[in-house]
């Protein structure tokens, strides 16, 4: 049902994202694939927001930029996504479907379109500020690039401390830039955008440490936040990765952070968790070690809140493996001794007793505040913390319609989450806008493709100048002269920005004028301007894949800075090999297959009924495929939400809109049976208690299986009936049992069935359910005495509240060490409770309790381990189905069309599945909308003549793309999922297998053009 | 300069008679306008909190009750006296019947709403340090001192408006407009155990020596306070800490406003240094023979 806000035309398809963070970026992604125009702003000067300035990221301790910047690259590519920077929201005007969205538009000075980010002007910059990108520790020029990786590539100039701004003198930035991009003329404008929907992504503030005046933060110079460790850590960082001090640039060997700084803190006015502290300092202390193995850190924590998917693995082995030493208790006040500059730690051991402890830094691990100004700008009502409030079933949802909200300005969460999120936000604001799906959007229109087979190869050389990144360090005319001399080129010249609008032109125009058929561009990576070149290519007509680069930039000029004459002999030769291959290269087609346009969701729970009507408000029809004869999933078993929604309500409300849309065709009582097909082209086989099959087809599937409650043997459960799950207990306080006005005391122990031997990951909802339901208990019986034995209180983000409430009335919360579990007992009719509880120092502690209440944990689905290999899907040692990258794609497999969702993925509270469900939907409908799913020209191939059918490479390829034939008894490729990651081509001994543009052949001639040209 | 109503506190006219003497004197060189309050009690501030509570507020109560007639602010010497006024204050402020109860002792309105500055805010911001520099006529150039605020000065931190509760800097920059070379440290509000100075003190002597020890490391040859315990304390209990940690400080002690009178040129200062429990006369030496 798509919102009809105008009289006239219906929904705006366009979508305004605010923020340009990893949750704007993957918003604007995910909406320009659905098919809608994205505005996608940002206040800073480049998107990447903070993932952008760190190192590295937990729990596959990737290198963050590595993984962000393919994204961002995406963005700045995608016609359809426009990227606006120095741009402040200031209004937004009109409803869902129409908003008029006034932006500020503050100058950059320099002309975005004519800029190359070359650097040259910030070379001849006399001015120098403080460089936010580095958190300040190191100085930057006035007019500058914000980072080499930033989108838009373009530079900008501080006002406040130019010369010529402020002045009127200097301006040597306008006089070295060759392509005339510095602008003194621009000023402030504003501008209103036109939009049908607005997702918000702003993220978070860090918190201010100045704010904990006993940390002496701004005070001790060897005291930094997270934020500036982080750059000290990043390689391209100021300090470039050595872990040093900043008061005398000395190694560090002892470490410590302090955990919860401006967070868990009603004093700075923050009670709330930040949620993601307690793994980046693991992070940290675990990369810096990496960095420098003699480093010995330490954490300073209160409760390690290890929550999150393969969180709790990753917190051991730092523990256990990797010498991180963890310390529960927190550091009262930090002292500098002067002569050394070290930090005096004064804080509680383990055994109460006051320490002082010396050490040479320390990393204070500050948490996320919300961002100013949103409820103002975008009209939404904040929480009491700033952040926006939400539906507490869809917490995406603002209180304006039409405004979606994510990532950290929602609540303070990590990146998975927020991509999560934003992914959802996606599909949410596609279910209202789809019938304006494509109404907006560009299409580049190309030439026909000339047919070159047969012809003999012309080569056409640029060289690029790159302003002076490689015109000043390698004789650029000499290396035009030596390729005009090459065998098979045809034309060669140079260019000062190939990259350039104009050079596109350029290149286009001499492709046509000298009949060239192939294109060599000797300049900078691949990874960032392939793209561009090879649609320059097409626009002339010429197939693009007839393409190859030479990077004489960061393969040559940037690493030989001082010696011109090598280089220039290296860029030669590098130029030689790329023409070499260029002469081999054949066109390639791009396969098409087509889609059908209906969906799949396995499994009737939460997750599987909102990712079903969100497909179906798409409108794309969907088969919902349920096992139990009843839809519902676990959820069936709670009765209210951590913020008090009524769950059984809700799941009613939910099943009555599944069952009543007519897109959705429920089939309860069914098991999957058998997948075949791939991404467009899926055919389900399902079957019924009565053995009766049905054969489904469709073009995506998502997998939304659910998990199971974990069924404890252990503290006489089951043989006292006394003692009680915390669902059965949930039951009870619904209906308003009365026996529980009766209760003098009760115990709950937590990390029942986890954190286990047999699962050794955390099950992230019982500490919030069990806090909810002591809560409850409070309510109903205040004079009663409950008693709460835990490990670690995991009550993340906005939960940590309710640990608040608990406390103030008067739970009980003792703490047990691993390994020391309490014991249950039957004495004399009566329970009896053991436990030592760790904060007294083990200290036996005896409860005789009227009940008590089992946290029991989350268990995967016994089924996942036969559905996987039929979706051709991986699960993880704990049984759960594992995604395809675990922090940018969180609802993804490896295998196209399939998708993920709820408890099949992990634990995770019903928001949170919700969420996930909104996620997976709006990325099925990405292929749905398609009328083709168009492959890769850079796929493998097999010479069906050569291969001998030994199946290697079907076992290799991590996309499950090559098949076996059985009756020709040949591998067989998917040109729709391969990827060309080149895995089977290299592995293929028989060398049947080759990757097209990437073939034997092709390669060694590259090999033999660099030898040769050495021996010249 | 406008008018301060002055509260001087039982210490200034006795044990810390130099810290009284100085602050009236150098307060009169810098045109600071200081009237003492007429018929001014004790305050309270050591025993009162432990025997009555009521005492405990009525005692700075009808201080404040003479300080509303006068119609000015409110400056104080003592940081102890300065720490009760200020809460006790704020009690009455805050509880209705609790002020009227005390009212009804006293018979007269203790709601006190001007502002309790201390000496040392009142030089900074009325005098302002640019002036006190102009106004130096001795630098106190081989001066290394570290400023204890000491704690009542910076805790309860909602109450005590400091510029910040671990690591103050006004008396810093005070030392530093009269030309000395105040050295940081990070002890500035660590307790010295003044209140149990008498009874536990073994606890005082682990304390102070931890300050001096601290003062030490940080290149100091000098202590600068501005609370009359905390000098008290910690010159008296210099000799304990040697007693039970086996090093000997003889860190020369001061209050702020001796050292002000000093680099001012007041003549007087002499007599105030000969009444230290560590003779600070041989590290004065360079300013006073001239």
């Amino acid at each position: 049902m798509s919102v009809m806000a105008s009289r006239t035309l219906g929904p705006v398809g366009a979508v305004m994202v605010m923020g340009g963070g990893v949750g704007g970026i993957q918003a604007s992604l995910e909406l320009a694939g659905l098919g809608y125009k994205v505005y996608l702003v940002d206040s800073s000067p480049s998107i990447g927001g903070v993932m952008g300035m760190l190192d590295k990221t937990f729990p596959t301790n990737e290198c963050s930029m590595c993984i962000l910047s393919p994204k961002m690259v995406e963005v700045a590519s995608d016609e359809n996504i426009e990227v606006i920077t120095l741009a402040d929201v200031l209004g937004v005007e009109g409803e869902e479907g129409d908003f008029r969205v006034r932006l500020r538009l503050r100058p950059r000075y320099v002309d975005v379109d004519k800029c190359t980010g070359c650097g040259d002007c910030s070379e001849k910059c006399p001015a120098r500020i403080p460089d936010p990108y580095n958190a300040k520790l190191s100085e930057t020029r006035c007019i500058r690039v914000p980072f080499p990786q930033a989108v838009p590539g373009a530079a900008l100039i501080d006002p406040d401390t130019c010369r010529w701004i402020t002045k009127g003198k200097c301006g040597n930035c306008a006089k070295a830039c060759q392509a005339g991009a510095v602008d003194f003329g621009q000023r402030e404008r504003e501008e209103t955008l036109r939009v049908g929907a607005v997702i918000a992504a702003p993220g978070y503030r860090p918190f201010d440490a100045s704010r904990k005046t006993e940390y002496g933060y701004g005070v001790h110079a060897n005291v930094v936040t997270s934020l500036e460790f982080e750059r000290i850590l990043a390689a391209n960082g100021p300090t470039l990765g050595r872990v040093v001090r900043p008061s005398d640039g000395r190694e560090v060997r002892k470490l410590a952070f302090i955990q919860c700084v401006g967070s868990r803190d009603v004093t700075v006015g923050n009670g709330y968790c930040s949620g993601v502290c307690c793994m980046y300092a693991t992070k940290q202390a675990l990369m810096a070690k990496e960095h420098l193995s003699s480093i010995e850190p330490t954490i300073f924590f209160i409760d390690m809140r290890a929550h999150g998917k393969d969180f709790e693995k990753y917190y051991n082995d730092a523990a256990s493996r990797h010498g991180v030493r963890y310390l529960r208790g927190l550091v009262s006040g930090i002292r500098e001794r002067q002569r050394t500059k070290n930090l005096l730690l004064r804080f509680l051991d383990a055994d109460g007793r006051m320490r002082e402890e010396e050490f040479d830094m320390v990393v204070l691990s500050i948490g996320l505040e919300a961002p100013l100004d949103m409820s103002e700008v975008l009209e939404i009502k904040t929480n009491q913390y700033g952040f926006a409030a939400s539906d507490s079933f869809v917490p995406i949802r603002s209180s304006r319609e039409g405004v979606l909200v994510c990532g950290a300005a929602q609540e303070p969460k990590d990146i998975p989450d927020t991509v999560t999120q934003a992914t959802a936000a996606a599909g949410l604001a596609s279910q209202r806008l789809h019938c304006a799906r494509g109404s907006l959007l560009t299409r580049r229109e190309h030439p026909p493709e000339r047919d070159v087979g047969g012809e003999e190869p012309r080569v056409g050389v640029i060289i690029c100048r790159c302003g002076s990144n490689i015109g000043g360090f390698l004789d650029v005319p000499a290396v035009v002269d030596y390729a005009a001399g090459l065998p098979g080129v045809a034309f060669a010249a140079e260019r000062i920005y190939a990259c350039s609008q104009d050079a596109q032109e350029w290149i286009r125009q001499a492709v046509q004028e000298h009949g060239l058929n192939r294109l060599v561009v000797a300049s900078c990576t691949p990874r960032t301007h392939q793209p561009l070149f090879r649609e320059t290519l097409r626009s002339a007509g010429i197939n693009k894949y007839l393409f190859e680069m030479a990077n004489i930039r960061e393969h040559c000029s940037w690493v030989h800075m001082r010696e011109p004459e090598k280089a220039t002999r290296k860029a030669k030769h590098l130029v030689r090999m790329a023409v070499e291959k260029a002469r081999r290269l054949e066109p390639l087609e791009e396969g098409e297959s087509a889609v059908v346009p209906r969906g799949l969701v396995m499994g009737g729970g939460v997750a599987g009924m909102n990712a079903t009507l969100s497909l179906a408000g798409a409108g794309f029809p969907v088969y919902l495929v349920e096992k139990e004869e009843e839809l519902g999933g676990l959820a069936r078993n709670i009765r209210f939400n951590a913020a008090g929604g009524d769950v059984r309500a809700y799941l009613e409300d939910l099943i009555r809109r599944v069952e009543g849309e007519e897109l959705i065709t429920v089939l309860k009582g069914h098991r999957v049976k058998d997948i075949s097909g791939f991404v467009g082209q899926f055919k389900t086989l399902v079957e019924d208690k009565q053995g009766r099959e049905t054969l489904l087809e469709h073009g995506a599937v998502i997998v939304a299986t659910g998990g199971g409650q974990y069924q404890p043997s252990e503290y006489l459960y089951g043989s006292d009936v006394r003692v009680l799950t915390q669902w059965e207990l949930e039951e009870r306080l619904a209906e308003e049992d009365p026996s529980l006005r009766e209760l003098k005391r009760v115990v709950m122990i937590q990390c029942v069935g986890s954190r286990d031997e047999e699962r050794p990951y955390c099950s992230k909802v019982c500490c919030t359910e069990a806090v909810k339901n002591a809560l409850a208990l409070k309510r109903l019986s205040p004079s009663a005495d409950v008693y709460l034995l835990y490990r670690d209180i995991r009550t993340y983000g906005l939960r940590e509240d309710l640990y608040r409430e608990a406390r103030e009335a008067g739970v009980v919360f003792a703490r047990f060490a691993d390994g020391e579990q309490p014991e249950v007992l039957e004495r004399r009719g009566n329970l009896r409770v053991k436990v030592k509880d760790a904060d007294l120092g083990g200290e036996p502690v005896g409860l005789e309790p009227d009940l008590v209440i089992l946290s029991t944990g989350i268990t995967a689905n016994p089924d996942n381990a036969y559905l996987a290999p039929l979706l051709k899907v991986p699960c993880n040692a704990e049984g759960f189905f594992l995604e395809a990258h675990m922090k940018l794609r969180p609802v993804d497999f490896a295998t196209d069309g399939v998708f993920l969702c709820g408890l099949a993925h992990a634990p995770k509270s019903i928001e949170e599945s919700v969420t996930q469900a909104l996620a997976a939907a709006a990325r099925a409908e990405s292929v749905l909308c398609r009328d083709k799913v168009v492959a890769e020209g850079v796929v493998a191939v097999v010479d069906e003549e050569r291969c001998s059918g030994c199946g290697m490479c079907v076992r290799l390829c991590p996309f499950e793309a090559v098949t076996y034939d059985g009756e020709k008894k040949v591998a067989a490729v998917n040109t729709s999922l391969c990827k060309g990651c080149g895995t089977c081509a290299a592995a293929c001994t028989a060398g049947a297998s080759r990757l097209q543009g990437f073939r034997s052949d092709q390669i060694l001639s590259q090999i033999e053009a660099a030898a040769a040209a050495w021996r010249d | 300069m406008k008018s301060f109503s002055f509260y001087p506190g039982c210490s200034q006219l006795s044990s810390a008679r130099e810290y009284g003497v100085s602050a009236l004197e150098v307060s009169q060189k810098l045109g600071l306008r200081l009237n003492a309050l007429r018929g001014w009690n004790c305050c309270g501030a050591s025993s009162a909190h432990m025997t009555n509570h009521l005492l405990s507020l009525a005692l700075p109560a009808r201080n404040l009750a003479l300080a509303k007639k006068t119609g000015d602010d409110l400056v104080v010497v003592c940081a102890a006296c300065y720490h009760n006024l200020r809460s006790a204050r704020a009690r009455i402020l805050e509880d209705g019947s609790l002020a009227a109860r005390v009212e009804g002792i006293l018979g007269a309105d203790p709601r006190f709403e001007g502002r309790i500055v201390h000496l040392l805010d009142a030089v900074v911001e009325e005098v302002g340090l640019e002036r006190l520099r102009d106004m130096v006529s001795r630098p106190l150039e081989k001066l290394r001192p570290v400023s204890y605020y000491g704690c009542l000065m910076a805790r309860p931190r909602e109450m005590m408006d400091a510029d910040d509760p671990d690591n103050p800097r006004r008396m810093d920059h005070l030392l530093a407009a009269l030309g000395a070379e105040v050295r940081p440290w990070s002890y500035k509000t660590d307790c010295c155990g003044g209140s149990l100075s008498l009874t536990r003190r073994d606890v005082v002597a682990e304390l102070v020596n931890r300050l001096f020890e601290a003062a030490e490391e940080a290149g100091a040859n000098c202590m600068v306070t501005a609370c009359p315990m905390c000098l008290a304390n910690l010159e008296m209990r210099q000799s304990e800490a040697r007693l039970r940690f086996k090093r000997r400080h003889d860190l020369p002690v001061f209050f702020f406003t001796e050292l002000m009178g000093l680099a001012l040129g007041l003549e007087d200062c002499e007599e105030w240094f000969s009444r230290h429990l560590v003779d600070p006369r041989p590290l004065l030496s360079p300013y006073t023979r001239a």
